[in-house]
Formats: structure tokens, sequence, C-alpha cells
């Protein structure tokens, strides 16, 4: 009897192996997380596009407002680096930043001199530098003091228009891609798929927090931050549109609804998650300075490195606690390098 | 039957997998060991670059500048193979950046083509200028810089002001002191600078050719020292070697962060996919020299042979020694051939960038707008990396080592987190 049992649990291990038992939490993730957000940039930028083509001026309220909603969907979505947002380069399609060597000015300047005929067509535009693709071009185009009026001003025209249509269509493949295949091969791992345990899973989407509050401690804050002898606020995140602290907040806000969608059922922990991005949050609420210019003063560098502590408090806590729940490790990200 | 068959091969498999034969710490020696290996080569090969270098200043010539870039070239192929130390050893990543560092402004260190542009807003001192510049004022402080010594490299220039792209030491400074600067753009070509940029008297081009030659010798002395230093943190006795034995399980884990965070963030992204998607022939690893190619294909070699325990030295000898594979192999066979399979696909499509490049379909024609074989060259090795890269995270969790926090920067900083 005891024999005939071992057998049967060997024979029970095979079939266990070919589906994998479907996982709470990924379907909320993805259809309460994931597939939300894309669709809002889907939108959100398909609103700035048809903007743009009716109204190019780079003062225009309109043209900005529609910029700022379309960007505001993207950060709240830039954490979520895996699968369609990677396929064919679309991530970086539509945020080429930090940006240490100045490509993007220099970029958008060589196609404004020489009236480069590629921004003729969205499709063709779509072979260009990603330098001079996404949003973090279009920032110095609407916002730079050069950029905003360098160039003949049709040429000028004509690169926002291209630029918004590439940004929709690029935001347009991601959704479709979640959409049509994406979302299914989540929820259904197999030993022959892309994920092969629902724990993959998991995985890519805990990377994505823990990499989504790296990417916000080292680059959004870090940059500006520099030394305390040497601090840097040219480095800060758009500055030029005085969005840094917001894309910090909007960042934090994002991954605060992912951090509570993977802590669950862990009462205790989510409690704990909740109250470090809580704290955050209100740091930079109350230290209410939009580019973080405020890193220079001896005074105020202060405040801006106690949310950078905070953040890191809680990475740790997502490291520490988060990932042993879930059984899941830190994985490999793209800030892994130097 | 069949039942009785299924049972007996399946119980074999149960009582079979405990008795492990592969000893944990002797994979751990043999990755030791090959870092020795691996570093003591690339410092006799650095010393054979000092003696070409010290050759062409003593006696300069077209020939002679030949020398040092051959020995150069050759330095790099064991250099590379080391890299995929760096993440996994906080020794070798807190070293790392006085050897090579890149990408760098290179005005920093000599002359440069007009259309290299002047100071900009990330850094100052872009186009600096030492050699032409016997003092200067950086960040406040007068420098004399009438002699200049490794001293003067590692301690003052090197990230001077805080910016990174301030390389003033390392392969890639010397790169471009014997090439120069690559202004072919994305066509075929080199660096091309004279041989008489080191010559003596009234045959010296581009003024101050005593002190490049100063500078020449000086990041020479410091590869070199640098080189000997590392080398001895992986004898026996050695730091390095020491923080790896110390937790078996830990050591383990740190080679399977070298691997994979050189593969994915390092190489695949900030090196190869990133150059591509800028179409920007100055975002190649070897951007004077050229040798962008076997940068990634000596990388990706380094990878797999870690993995494997079995490296080929300089003078044609094997090291090897009971190897992470062997470790996978034994408690899952099938994870192990996914890795090795992974691996090799990797390095057959950095083979086809190596050997395309070699029969002269340069890296910088690769990163062109609109060039889609270059392209595809490219991202071939990219998608190598990425999907290896995955299966390094199976491997971690397959060896039971899920909850060491494995990101360079956790793991490496804190190494105390480690095992909270």
């Amino acid at each position: 009897m005891k024999r005939l049992s071992l057998i049967m649990a060997i024979m029970a291990a095979p079939a266990l192996c070919l589906a994998e038992t479907p996982n709470i939490l990924i379907p909320g993730i993805v259809d309460g997380h994931i597939l939300p957000r894309f669709q809002a940039l889907s939108d959100s930028t398909r609103a700035l596009s048809e903007t743009a083509q009716t109204d190019c001026d780079p003062t225009s309220e309109g043209l900005r407002a529609a910029y700022g909603t379309a960007f505001d969907a993207w950060v709240s979505a830039s954490h979520l680096r895996f699968g369609p947002s990677e396929t064919d380069d679309r991530a970086f399609a539509l945020a080429f930043w930090p940006d240490s060597r100045g490509a993007t000015p220099k970029a958008l300047s060589i196609l404004l001199s020489q009236q480069d005929p590629i921004v003729s067509s969205v499709e063709d535009y779509a072979q260009v530098s990603i330098a001079a693709r996404g949003f973090y071009a279009l920032e110095f185009l609407l916002y730079d003091d050069a950029l905003k009026v360098a160039g003949e001003p049709s040429y000028h025209c004509q690169l926002v228009q291209t630029i918004s249509a590439d940004i929709a269509a690029t935001s347009q493949n991601i959704l479709d891609d979640w959409q049509t295949t994406y979302a299914t091969t989540t929820q259904n791992p197999s030993p022959d798929g892309l994920y092969r345990t629902n724990e993959e899973v998991l995985q890519e989407m805990f990377k994505s927090l823990s990499a989504g509050l790296q990417f916000t401690s080292e680059s959004r804050l870090g940059r500006p931050l520099g030394t305390f002898d040497r601090p840097r606020p040219a480095r800060a995140e758009v500055r030029r549109s005085g969005r840094s602290s917001e894309h910090v907040k909007l960042s934090l806000q994002s991954l605060q609804d992912l951090a509570a969608f993977l802590a669950n059922d862990n009462d205790d922990l989510s409690v704990k998650l909740a109250s470090g991005f809580n704290l955050t949050l209100s740091q930079l609420s109350d230290l209410d300075d939009p580019t973080f210019a405020s890193v220079s003063e001896p005074q105020t560098r202060i405040k801006v490195e106690i949310i950078q502590q905070s953040i890191e408090a809680i990475r740790t806590l997502v490291r520490d606690e988060l990932g042993p729940t879930l059984g899941v490790a830190a994985g490999f990200n793209a800030l892994d390098g130097d | 039957m069949k039942n009785a068959l299924l049972s007996s091969a399946a119980l074999l498999v149960v009582f079979a997998s405990p008795a492990l034969a592969v000893d944990k710490m002797e994979v751990l020696d043999t990755y030791a060991d090959i870092a020795a290996a691996k570093y003591e080569d690339s410092l006799t090969t650095a010393q054979l670059l000092q003696v070409a270098v010290n050759g062409l200043i003593a006696d300069p010539s077209a020939q002679a500048l030949q020398a040092a870039k051959d020995a150069w070239l050759a330095a790099r192929v064991p250099y590379q193979q080391t890299e995929v130390y760096r993440f996994g050893n906080a020794i070798v990543d807190d070293w790392e950046g006085k050897v090579n560092a890149w990408p760098l402004d290179e005005g920093l260190i000599d002359y440069v083509d007009a259309s290299y542009g002047g100071p900009s807003d990330e850094n100052e001192f872009a186009a600096l200028n030492v050699v032409a510049n016997p003092t200067f004022t950086l960040s406040g402080t007068e420098i004399d810089a009438t002699t200049i010594t490794p001293a003067l490299l590692e301690n003052t220039l090197q990230e001077a002001d805080g910016v990174e792209a301030n390389v003033a030491t390392g392969y890639h400074a010397i790169e471009f002191l014997l090439w120069g600067q690559d202004l072919n753009g994305h066509g075929t070509g080199a660096g091309n600078r004279p041989w008489t940029d080191y010559a003596t008297g009234d045959a010296c081009t581009n003024d101050n050719c005593d002190r490049r030659a100063a500078y020449l010798i000086a990041a020479t002395d410091l590869l070199v020292s640098d080189l000997e230093w590392m080398s001895s943190q992986w004898r026996d006795d050695g730091a390095a070697h020491d923080a790896l034995t110390k937790n078996v399980d830990a050591g383990l884990a740190a080679i399977l962060t070298g691997m994979g965070s050189l593969s994915y963030g390092e190489v695949a992204g900030e090196r190869m996919r990133l150059g591509v998607m800028l179409n920007d022939p100055e975002e190649e690893h070897s951007c004077f020299a050229d040798n962008t190619h076997n940068d990634h294909y000596y990388d990706g070699l380094g990878i797999q042979n870690i993995y494997l325990g079995e490296y080929i030295r300089v003078d044609g000898t094997l090291v090897s020694g009971p190897s992470l594979s062997d470790l996978v192999s034994e408690t899952d066979a099938a994870m192990d051939a996914e890795m090795q399979g992974k691996l090799s696909t990797t390095m057959m499509s950095l083979g086809r960038i190596k050997t395309a490049a070699e029969a002269g379909f340069a890296y910088d024609q690769m990163l062109e707008r609109g060039n889609d074989a270059g392209e595809a060259l490219i991202m071939g090795g990219v998608n190598g990396f990425i999907d290896q890269t995955r299966s390094i995270e199976r491997v971690v969790t397959t060896l039971g080592l899920d909850q060491i926090a494995f990101e360079g920067s956790d793991s490496l900083d804190d190494p105390e987190a480690v095992f909270q």
C-alpha cells in the first residue's frame, strides 16, 4: 500500500507540471494594475497626437496639457518593463532618459538644422535614434529655450506632430500586445512557455516593483542630488517642464498600487508597505519643490535626501519581506550594469 | 508492465538524487582558479603592452606604434573574459573603473577634432586637454600637471569633478592615446593618430609630444600595477578568494550574479542595445580601435567559460575543474542542458558579429540608421544575452539560492543583508 501511494504520487507529478493551477494574484494584477495603465497610455497619447495635428505651437496651453496628461500616463506605467514594452524597444522609444551625454538635444538640433525629410513619415521615423523620439525629446521641443524656437517653423511643427504620432503608435502597439496575447501568456504558464510557472510570472511583477523603486531613488532623486559638495540640479529629470517632483509622486503612487496587489492578504506587510509609501509621499508634498532646485542648499537638500532614504527603506522592505512572502528572488533587471 | 517500468525508473530517480557528488566548495575553487589565471593573463599581456609602449617612446616610428596597438588588442582578449567577475565580487566592482571605465570624454586627455564640441552641461572638463596644459584649475583648485605621473592620473584626473566620463586611466584612455579619435562616422576605419604624435623635435605633430608620451607611459604603468594588485587578490590567500569562500551558497550566488548582471544590464543593455537604438558610432565600447565586436565576444565567452569551468589561457593551457554546470546537471540535467544551450546560442550570435566585423562590416556601420542587417546582427547578440539571463535566474532557483539578493547593488553594498 505504501509502495502504491508512492507510485501514484510519482505518476501524479508529471501531470502537475503540464499546467499550473491558476494563481489568484496574477489576474488581479493584470486586470487591475497593468491593463488600465496601458489603456490610459494609449488613450492619452492618441489625444496628444490629435491635438498636435491641429495645434503644434510649443507654447500652446492645449498642446502642453495634452502632453502632460500623456506623460503622466507613461510615468504611471513606466515600471512595467517586460513583454510588450520591451518588444521592438518600445519603452526605450517612448522614454530615453537619463541622457548623460546630451544625445537628445544633439539629435534634435541635427534634425532641425538639416531638415531631415524622415519626419514626413511616422513609420519611417521609427528608425530614428531613440534620443530624438518619445516624451523626453518632445519636452525639449516644447520647453527648452533654444530648441522650442529652433529651425524652420513648419519643420519644427512637423517634428512635434511626428514625434507625437510615433508616441501614440508605440503606445497602441503595447496595448494591443497585452490585450491580444500577453495577458493570456502571464496567466497560463507552461513548461514550454515563456513563463514556466506562476512563480516566474510573479517574479517578473516583483522585479517591476523593485526596479521601479530603484529607478526613482537612484535616477529621479539621485541624479539631481549628486554629492553634497557637487549637487547637480541641472540633471533633474524633466526640469524644463517643471515636472521632476511630479514624476516621483506618480511613480510612487503607481508602485504603491502594485505593492498592495503583491502583498495581497498579508495584512502586516500591507500595513508596513502602505505606511512606507504614505510617509514618502507626504515628505515629497511637504518639500514643495517642483524641480528639486533645492538640492543645492544644505538646509533643503537634507529633505530630498530624507525622501530618498524613505524610498530605500521601502526597497529593503520589499526585498527582505515581500520577496520571501511571494517565494521569489530579486532576479536581474536592466539597472544592474553601471 | 508499463507501470512497473515507470515505478522502477521513478524510484531510481527518487533514491539517486540525494547523493551529491559535486562539492560546492570545489566549484568555488575552480571559479577562483580561473579568476587568478585570467587576471594573470591580463597582467602578462599588459606587461607586453608596456614593453611596446616604452619601445614606441624610446624610438618612435609607424612600426612601433603598430606594435603597441597590436599589444593592446591582445591584452583585451583575457581582460574582457574577466568582466564576468565584476558584478558578483565587490572587490572587483570597486576597482574596475580604474582599468575599464567607459564611455569617456577624451577631450579631457588630449586634442580632439572641432566637431567634438567643448565643455558641456554634464561635464565642464570635457575638453580640458591635459596634454596641452601643464597647469589648470579643477573645481576651484589650481593643479600643477607639469609632470604627468600615475598619481596625477589616478588621484586628480580620474573622475575629475565627480563626472564619470572624465576617464583618465585604463584601457580606453590608452586606446585613445594609441589610435586617436575615430572620425570616420559610420564608415569603416578606426582612429588614425599619426605616429609622429610621439615624435621628437620638429617631427612632432599636434604639439606636446613629450607630454603625450609621458601620459601614455603613466597610464600604461598604472594599468600594469592595477592588474598586479587584482591578480594577487585571487591567490589562495587573497582577499577576493577569501570573500568568495566565506559562505558557500553566497559564493555560488556571486558567480550567478556576475553572469546575469553582465549579460543583461551591462552588455545587452548599456553597451549593445543602447548603441543600436541611438545609432551613435561613439556608443561603441572600443570606439577608437574599432574593437567592439571583440569586446562583446570575449564578455560572452567569459560568462560561458565560468559556467563550464574551463578557461584556455593565453599560453594555450587549460584551467578546469568541477563547475557550476556539473552542480546544476546533478540537480536537474535538463536545466543544465538548457543553460549550456543558451550560452552556446549567444556565442554563435556574438561570433556572427565578430566574423562580419573582421570581414570588413565595421561595428560603426552596423549602428547606422536604417542598416537592417547590422541591427539584426547586434540584436541577435542582445536577445541571446537576455534569453540566457532568464535561464540564469532559473539556475538560481534550481540551486535553492532564491532568497539570496542577487541584484548587484543589494548584495554588494550590503553583504549582511543577504542572510537576513
